[in-house]
């Protein structure tokens, strides 16, 4: 019984938020999402200095320019960076240990977050080359989870250089 | 009073009000109105010191989701940024303090949320007490029904005045394009809608929705270059009063009285009646008469002009409301005002408040002419 929650009422009060949303994807989330179904990364490029961001954004939150012009970028890129994750997760069903990386995909500005698999967690270093492992035709219904993970391409690892500004 | 630093808006955008924006997110619909407001002032972002947004964690549903708007604020390189859980009125108050202690001479102020993605009543129930105002059930539209009821009570205000303060709303709210509600109602429609929450019809109630705003505010030595012809604040106060309902007078609002009281000397001004306009943030006509006791202004004049724009009737945005009163004046007196300018206006109050029964409020004087030599 110690390890009972308090169940007295005088002492204390039992309080259930029950609070539902109906969140909108946005015309251009909706755009994106929509492309991952046919196994399509889009990204949206700053006007003013060129910049790919991924996923699309309304504007370059770094230049304040409008960045409305959607533009294809490849399923596969380089770890900019990376941690191995040993602690269960909230929310998400993945065997221990894990590795989380950064991965600047090519033509993109910036890295987005991604799993890496098929891989060992002691194997995975920065600038190594990885690519999408996407779900199969007929079961990608255009959400983030098409893409299952990314895995090693075998390719040679990148220079630092080519993506020390894409961290 | 000493003298203070001259500060004005000169600048305001927004998106009409609407139920619900299918298209854009809270961000995608702020980042177009900040745009805008800036490229009405000339200026590009850098030349802004200061950001400020109002908006309601709860109704996005996102813990911290207010960090959300900072990309689309153009907060980089790193900015002074502030975020209050209240309406943008009171984020314009803190940059205006921000902008008396001198650490800023411009700044943005904006308003925004999605309240078409939660359920706005069950959140405003939670701003009440946990152990028994909130689990009973009651919510915004019912504390301010027991607030009516008691206001008729003791003042004799009939069913049909309620009818006839809403109608007056809609009527002015009708010349206004970025309004939800853009069609006039006569007392006696008005009189037939059904009870919401009995004394209170649906038609003396507003309809919940969304929209973004950005409020630009500048000191003298700024403010002139950024619009032709700004709006200096010449007196504000904001005043609070308790959480427990019950323990108030609902049938007056003795932090508007405070707070008008206050923000009148600030100005130099004796009585509310010597401006010529005035914006309340009232969500029910009774509301509307209780603030008008609270300023000292009688309901049945003329001038003052009440809400020229339709007022929180014609359409509640939650966290821009209060700006919109703002907005409105800063039209008004700024030759922005269309079909609906009052003439001769030259100096006038926007009122706003948060909580249940008009617990803060905040009074803005605001005129043609700076105060502070």
């Amino acid at each position: 019984m110690a390890n009972e929650p308090p169940r007295d009422p005088v002492k204390y009060v039992e309080t259930h938020v029950y609070l539902p949303y109906h969140y909108v994807a946005g015309d251009s989330r909706a755009g994106y999402l929509r492309a991952l179904k046919d196994k399509k990364i889009l990204g949206s490029k700053c006007s003013k200095t060129g910049k790919v961001f991924v996923p699309p954004v309304v504007n370059s939150p770094e230049s304040f320019a409008p960045a409305d012009e959607l533009v294809e970028v490849a399923d596969r890129g380089i770890v900019t960076t990376f941690c191995v994750v040993r602690i269960p997760v909230t929310g998400r069903d993945l065997q221990l240990p894990y590795v989380a990386a950064s991965v600047a995909l090519d033509g993109a500005s910036v890295s987005i977050f991604a799993p890496i698999q098929e891989c060992a967690p002691d194997a995975v270093r920065m600038g190594m080359r990885v690519e999408a492992v996407w779900k199969a035709d007929g079961e990608r219904e255009g959400s983030h989870e098409d893409i299952l993970y990314f895995r090693p391409t075998g390719e040679p690892d990148a220079p630092q250089d080519s993506y020390i500004h894409r961290l | 009073m000493s003298s203070l630093r001259n500060v004005a808006i000169v600048g305001f955008a927004q998106l009409p009000v609407v139920a619900r924006d299918l298209h854009r997110t809270s961000p995608e619909m702020l980042y177009p109105v900040v745009r805008q407001a800036l490229a009405d002032c000339g200026v590009e972002r850098d030349a802004i010191d200061f950001q400020i947004a109002g908006s309601v964690d709860y109704m996005d549903g996102r813990p911290f989701g207010f960090v959300a708007a900072l990309d689309v604020m153009g907060s980089w390189p790193p900015r002074l940024d502030l975020h209050l859980e209240m309406d943008a009125s009171f984020c314009a108050y803190y940059a205006w303090l921000r902008m008396q202690a001198g650490d800023c001479d411009t700044a943005i102020v904006v308003g925004h949320g999605k309240t078409s993605e939660g359920d706005p009543r069950r959140v405003l129930n939670l701003q009440l007490d946990p152990y028994y105002q909130a689990p009973m059930g009651l919510d915004p539209v019912s504390t301010a029904a027991l607030q009516a009821s008691a206001y008729m009570a003791r003042s004799g205000v009939s069913d049909r005045d309620l009818a006839s303060v809403a109608a007056a709303n809609r009527t002015a709210g009708a010349r206004n394009p970025e309004n939800q509600l853009h069609t006039a109602a006569t007392p006696d429609e008005l009189l037939k809608t059904p009870w919401a929450v009995e004394p209170l019809r649906s038609g003396y109630l507003p309809p919940v929705g969304e929209t973004a705003t950005c409020m630009v505010l500048a000191a003298e030595g700024k403010a002139e270059s950024m619009c032709d012809r700004p709006v200096w604040i010449q007196g504000v106060d904001h005043r609070t009063e308790l959480q427990t309902i019950g323990a108030r007078d609902l049938t007056q609002s003795a932090s508007a009285r405070l707070a008008a009281e206050q923000a009148l000397a600030m100005a130099g001004l004796q009585t509310a009646s010597e401006v010529d306009v005035v914006e309340l943030f009232a969500l029910t006509p009774a509301e509307e008469l209780i603030l008008c006791d609270a300023l000292g202004l009688d309901a049945q004049a003329a001038r003052p002009v009440r809400n020229p724009s339709g007022g929180p009737l014609c359409g509640y945005p939650i966290m821009s409301t209060g700006a919109i009163r703002m907005a409105e004046i800063f039209r008004q007196l700024s030759g922005r005002a269309g079909a609906r300018a009052v003439p001769g206006a030259r100096r006038a109050i926007a009122h706003a408040t948060q909580g249940h029964c008009l617990q803060h409020n905040i009074i803005w004087v605001l005129g043609t002419d700076r105060r502070w030599a």
